[in-house]
């Protein structure tokens, strides 16, 4: 397969944001030793070369699919990227002290693309909540009670946030909702399923929003969901939420196997100084 | 450069909700229009031959302009020296228009670009964090830019 290495390759040298960078060890396919490599991750690729500003790239790891894992290993702070499935690789890493293989560790387990997706439809489904919420409390301050009106639709969309090439987004309305590729099943699924959204859009917890003008009464209810919208909204909160939380989960899963070992190489220290005695 | 190639070929057999035969010319002087399987999975838009398991390429959706060529074809443009600019044929304006639209918002960049907007728009409508509730406030990938933090309103 053909990877059309320029446009990676300009992806790595342009200005686009660095997720976090620095030296790693890795561990080489047939020289099995580990070897000291400058690495750039920049969204769900991880870019590696000899030393920072190299203008030869040795190569990238896409990180999509894989489990980011504590390894057992000679070399300390190690972690490894995994890839299940047959004749599938796994890359060993290690960092120079614990803080640098916590970080890494975290950078990595959320730097795919579905993680990024959710997170984004999740800030979406609030912000639409809050300018519901605020359009809704001017119309009611309105001396018109018995006529709800249609939201506008005009809302300032992400566009506002042009970058330098204009034509990026082909038209001038927000961006049509987003559908993941790895979660599509999931979302096909909801789409068959309309029953489940007769909540209303903007239901949400009070310890997570201040409350404002609690004196103001609604109009008529909620605003009824919009069509594509409704179906999409319900659940997906939970989603990313419950994504969080495993990722939570992950990282402090690998915590307490680090100070579980922490403690067993202090025991055997101790034992060591028995002997001696 | 090497790549994970093997696992990046099985991210192309991921379920993907844009994917489509269509007419698919390449950027070299001299390239013909050919049928491909083109399917968008995450930021890589791969093109298989009909009928083969394997893709014949890649194609890493950033740092790229996706512009309307005519009602039925679009183009990609790789915004390196080059400026290679491959070429798409759907069957209809609509299908060109889905495909327009599901590749800009397949790129990361756009999708952090979208996170920063609504992080930004939320905490000035509300006067809180969003991510906050979630513990990533101080992730790089988040920040609104790289000298600017996200200061909390005076209640």
């Amino acid at each position: 397969m053909k990877i059309h290495g320029k446009i990676l390759t300009h992806f790595q040298t342009c200005d686009s944001p660095v997720d976090k960078e620095g030296y790693l060890y890795k561990k080489g396919e047939r020289n099995t030793s580990y070897q000291k490599r400058w690495f750039v991750l920049k969204g769900n690729l991880l870019f590696y070369q000899d030393r920072p500003g190299d203008r030869n790239l040795l190569g990238v790891i896409i990180l999509e699919g894989c489990a980011v894992q504590l390894c057992e290993s000679e070399e300390q702070f190690a972690f490894s990227l995994v890839w299940s499935g047959p004749g599938l690789r796994t890359y060993k890493l290690a960092a120079d002290n614990q803080d640098a293989q916590e970080a890494w560790i975290k950078a990595l387990l959320t730097a795919n693309h579905e993680y990024l997706s959710l997170l984004v439809m999740d800030l979406e489904k609030q912000y639409r909540g809050e300018t519901d919420r605020d359009e809704r409390q001017t119309e009611a301050m309105k001396a018109f009670p018995n006529d709800p009106k249609v939201r506008s639709s005009t809302l300032p969309g992400p566009t506002s946030v042009r970058p330098a090439q204009s034509v990026f987004w082909s038209s001038a309305t927000p961006p049509p909702t987003r559908h993941p590729g790895p979660v599509g099943c999931k979302t096909n699924q909801m789409l068959l399923t309309p029953a489940t959204t007769s909540k209303p859009a903007n239901r949400r917890s009070p310890k997570l929003w201040p409350k404002r003008n609690a004196n103001v009464v609604p109009i008529s209810g909620p605003a009824p969901p919009q069509g594509e919208w409704a179906v999409i909204e319900s659940g997906l909160k939970d989603d990313f939420s419950k994504l969080h939380e495993d990722f939570g989960k992950e990282v402090r899963e690998l915590i307490a196997d680090w100070l579980r070992r922490r403690q067993d190489e202090e025991v055997v220290h101790e034992e060591n100084l028995i002997d001696f005695g | 450069m090497r790549y994970n190639e093997k696992e990046l070929v099985s991210l192309s057999r991921q379920p993907s909700e844009r994917a489509a035969e269509l007419g698919m010319r390449g950027p070299k002087k001299g390239d013909v229009v050919k049928r491909r399987l083109v399917k968008l999975v995450v930021n890589f838009l791969f093109y298989f031959r009909t009928d083969e398991e394997e893709p014949v390429g890649a194609l890493l959706l950033e740092q790229c302009r996706v512009e309307r060529e005519d009602s039925q074809t679009f183009s990609i443009v790789f915004l390196d020296e080059a400026e290679r600019k491959y070429l798409f044929e759907c069957d209809s304006q609509e299908q060109c228009q889905e495909w327009t639209d599901s590749i800009i918002q397949a790129s990361y960049e756009f999708m952090r670009k979208n996170l920063i907007f609504y992080r930004t728009e939320i905490h000035r409508l509300t006067g809180k964090d969003p991510l906050e509730q979630y513990g990533i406030s101080d992730e790089t990938r988040f920040q609104v830019s790289s000298r600017q933090q996200l200061m909390p309103k005076d209640t």
